[in-house]
């Protein structure tokens, strides 16, 4: 028997051991070790280190509800914002009345019916086609909102929740509590992903995704499975956006443009498309290099040497983000197509292998 | 030797004591991004006036921490540097910025007690819920449009008007308060559309406002699309046909530089005074344009020298705090100092026009506008030059809360 602690390569030879969720046991200790780090990481960080990182685990959700939409199925959506935005408002208006334990799976349920109904056109038109019909429900979306004044016409709505079960929350632990709920979502969320995904559901996405005419004629419905992926995705990214509402304690529609949009698109090209790892390291590598590429530009603009070496005119400082924001996703798609996922790959067997090179 | 360690410390503390402590102001803003011709001066203005605060030490032995953050009109960026702040170094006042990052703050900034100036000076902001620490350091964008409103009542009765907003919170917060300033005026608003940037070609938009018979167009928007429209009603010979005018972010030379010429007859409503007149606040500016080496665009800026009031009336509260509090400034005692500038008590930095009582900026508890007085300026010859004495809208206290 091979010993499964130390498996150098992927020897499944049936349908049920590649339906496992783990390969093996390492897999699930180190699964276990990564979540109590997870869990211990905010009693070294301050109140605003938290946010940030709830932020990265927001967009880590809907960037998992991307990947079943575009990175498994093939479908590609510029309109995850706008399902994180169904989601949002739906807490919204529900949130007065509900606990947040129920409104928010209510915010993934409406986004999942939009979802659904904005999938509709996927079964005639694909690629660049379909993006624009994405495209024109992510414009409509922010258009809908701003004439509704029973959405504040894309002005905030609060969303304020100040105790659950006896406990305050308030300025000082409110991040933390997110925190924990949203770990807790997206955990859940992931396990549900990787169930899917394992199951004939997941591998109908696959089929349909490489050739749907392959897959109508193994007896695939590939319109169902079309529709079933846009659903699900939206149903992650309507999760994602009441998550975000009462983060931020309140909605506003700029939160859910087509920048938004991009942003998450950007989030799981740079990633990996189609992996768990790549929906959570793409959030997080984008995150960070806002942070970091904000700190530089400050630096810039305070540094008389950086300014004298400019031309007169020429703002670097300010330039610097958009700048390195796109050129980390072009040379992502030139050199590493593949993303984050595949260095962690890497890193991953380099140790598994260790001494040996391959 | 336990003696000598002692006294060393005291010698210690005292010598920071005489030093004066740090109090600190934030502001974040879109430096870059969109709406950064505005947000860029704006913030130059703050980072200015708060040179020169320290250098007069306008407050007596406290030196000020101004920061100025660019969070790009991000919101979650201007979440996440707001609670940095508040973490690292809490700000005694905030200085804020865009409509929706500000309406999203609001239940935050509420709870931790933050008086807040933002830039944006959207009603929503000190309406309730979570309004108490929110003050606008100028009249707002609502009062602005029903202004104009009333300055057309004054030539042109049952005045036929059409409003063009931004597509936002920002330039949707005027259109509720307009209808119902035109229904008291008697005046009918043929129609209400959204222009963002990106408007090249307006063609259709001023050919069916035409067709509407609208004689007027109200903008509440930014200078760059208003600019664009500005130039297509001149190609179609329209600017001789509608008058066009616009709430404070429409106008000053940023209009003027991009609609050239075409700028001409456009109508401004603006709390703050112009570069060609001679007030203290206004010669401020110019010395500090030059002792920090601005460019002349920015001292052109009017929103220069919106980021300069909004700047000194927090410093002008921080130093009546500390002479009110013992020396103790903090987000606390600048309330208190805030709403108490009023009456004998309020401020004249000369950067706006006085109300007819001669007050130019003041703040209660419950009024939470600063400069309340305004005028109409007209586009001549390439500067805006004030057609109206300064005013307050009385007709907008009546829509505000019908």
């Amino acid at each position: 028997m091979r010993n499964p602690w130390a498996q150098t390569g992927n020897y499944r030879t049936s349908y049920v051991q590649d339906t496992t969720i783990f390969a093996n046991y390492r897999e699930i200790v180190s699964l276990v070790l990564f979540l109590v780090a997870l869990c211990t990481l905010p009693l070294f960080l301050e109140r605003s280190q938290v946010l940030v990182l709830n932020f990265i685990l927001i967009y880590a959700i809907a960037v998992l509800g991307l990947n079943i939409t575009t990175g498994y199925a093939g479908l590609i959506s510029v309109g995850q914002a706008a399902f994180m935005g169904v989601g949002a408002y739906t807490v919204a208006l529900a949130a007065p009345d509900l606990p947040f334990w129920l409104t928010i799976p209510l915010g993934g349920i409406t986004a999942a019916i939009i979802g659904f109904i904005v999938g509709i056109p996927s079964l005639r038109v694909k690629h660049l086609y379909l993006a624009l019909a994405t495209l024109a429900f992510q414009e409509i979306f922010v258009w809908v909102v701003g004439r509704s004044p029973a959405l504040a016409q894309g002005a905030a709505i609060p969303v304020e929740m100040r105790n659950f079960l006896g406990l305050e929350i308030g300025f000082r632990n409110h991040n933390y509590f997110w925190y924990y709920i949203i770990l807790l979502v997206l955990v859940l969320m992931v396990i549900a992903w990787r169930n899917l995904l394992r199951g004939k559901y997941g591998r109908a996405l696959i089929a349909v995704r490489d050739n749907d005419r392959a897959a109508d004629a193994m007896g695939m419905d590939p319109g169902r499975t079309k529709l079933m992926a846009f659903a699900l995705g939206a149903f992650y990214g309507g999760v994602a956006g009441g998550l975000l509402a009462y983060m931020q304690r309140a909605v506003v529609v700029e939160e859910f443009t087509l920048g938004r949009s991009v942003a998450l698109l950007a989030m799981a090209i740079v990633g990996g498309l189609g992996t768990v790892v790549g929906s959570l390291l793409g959030p997080a590598f984008i995150e960070f290099l806002r942070l970091y590429m904000e700190r530089l530009s400050e630096w810039m603009k305070a540094s008389a040497f950086v300014q004298n070496i400019t031309p007169a005119g020429v703002d670097v400082a300010s330039a610097l983000l958009p700048l390195s924001f796109g050129l980390v996703i072009v040379l992502f798609l030139i050199f590493e197509p593949r993303g984050l996922f595949n260095w962690w790959r890497l890193l991953r067997s380099y140790f598994r292998t260790w001494p040996f090179k391959y | 030797m336990k003696r000598v360690m002692v006294i060393a410390a005291v010698a210690v503390l005292g010598l920071a004591m005489a030093q004066g402590r740090t109090v600190h102001l934030l502001w974040s803003g879109a430096v870059t991004g969109p709406t950064s011709d505005v947000g860029g001066p704006y913030g130059a203005g703050i980072e200015d006036y708060c040179k020169h605060a320290n250098e007069q030490r306008l407050i007596p032995n406290i030196t000020l921490n101004c920061t100025v953050r660019d969070d790009q009109y991000q919101n979650p960026n201007t979440q996440r540097i707001f609670e940095e702040a508040l973490d690292r170094a809490k700000p005694a006042m905030y200085l804020g910025y865009s409509t929706g990052a500000m309406l999203q703050l609001k239940p935050l900034i509420n709870e931790v007690k933050m008086p807040t100036l933002p830039a944006s000076a959207h009603i929503g902001l000190i309406d309730p819920p979570n309004n108490q620490y929110m003050f606008l350091p100028v009249s707002s964008y609502s009062e602005q449009v029903v202004a104009l409103m009333e300055y057309i009542n004054r030539t042109d009765k049952n005045a036929r008007i059409a409003l063009v907003v931004n597509p936002s919170p920002f330039g949707r917060a005027v259109v509720d308060h307009a209808r119902r300033a035109a229904q008291r005026l008697g005046q009918t608003i043929v129609d209400v559309r959204e222009v963002g940037g990106g408007n090249l070609d307006n063609t259709a938009l001023l050919r069916a406002l035409d067709a509407a018979g609208a004689a007027y167009i109200i903008h509440q928007n930014v200078a760059g699309p208003v600019s664009n429209i500005l130039k297509d009603a001149q190609r179609l010979g329209l600017n001789r046909k509608i008058r066009q005018m616009g709430a404070v972010y429409t106008g000053g030379s940023d209009l003027i530089r991009l609609a050239g010429d075409a700028a001409e007859g456009f109508l401004w409503a603006s709390s703050y005074f112009t570069l060609d007149e001679n007030t203290p606040g206004i010669n401020l500016q110019k010395q500090l344009a030059q002792r920090y080496n601005r460019s002349a665009d920015t001292l052109n800026s009017t929103n220069y020298t919106a980021g300069m009031l909004a700047a000194a009336i927090a410093v002008e509260t921080m130093r009546r705090a500390a002479q009110r509090f013992n020396g103790r400034v903090d987000n606390e005692t600048v309330y208190q100092a805030l709403i108490g500038m009023n009456g004998p008590n309020a401020f004249r930095p000369g950067f706006a026009v006085s109300t007819k009582a001669g007050i130019e900026i003041d703040f209660t508890r419950t009024e939470q506008t600063g400069a309340e007085g305004l005028r109409v300026l007209e586009a001549r010859g390439g500067k805006f030059v004030p057609v109206t004495d300064p005013f307050t809208s009385a007709l907008f206290r009546q829509v505000r809360n019908p």
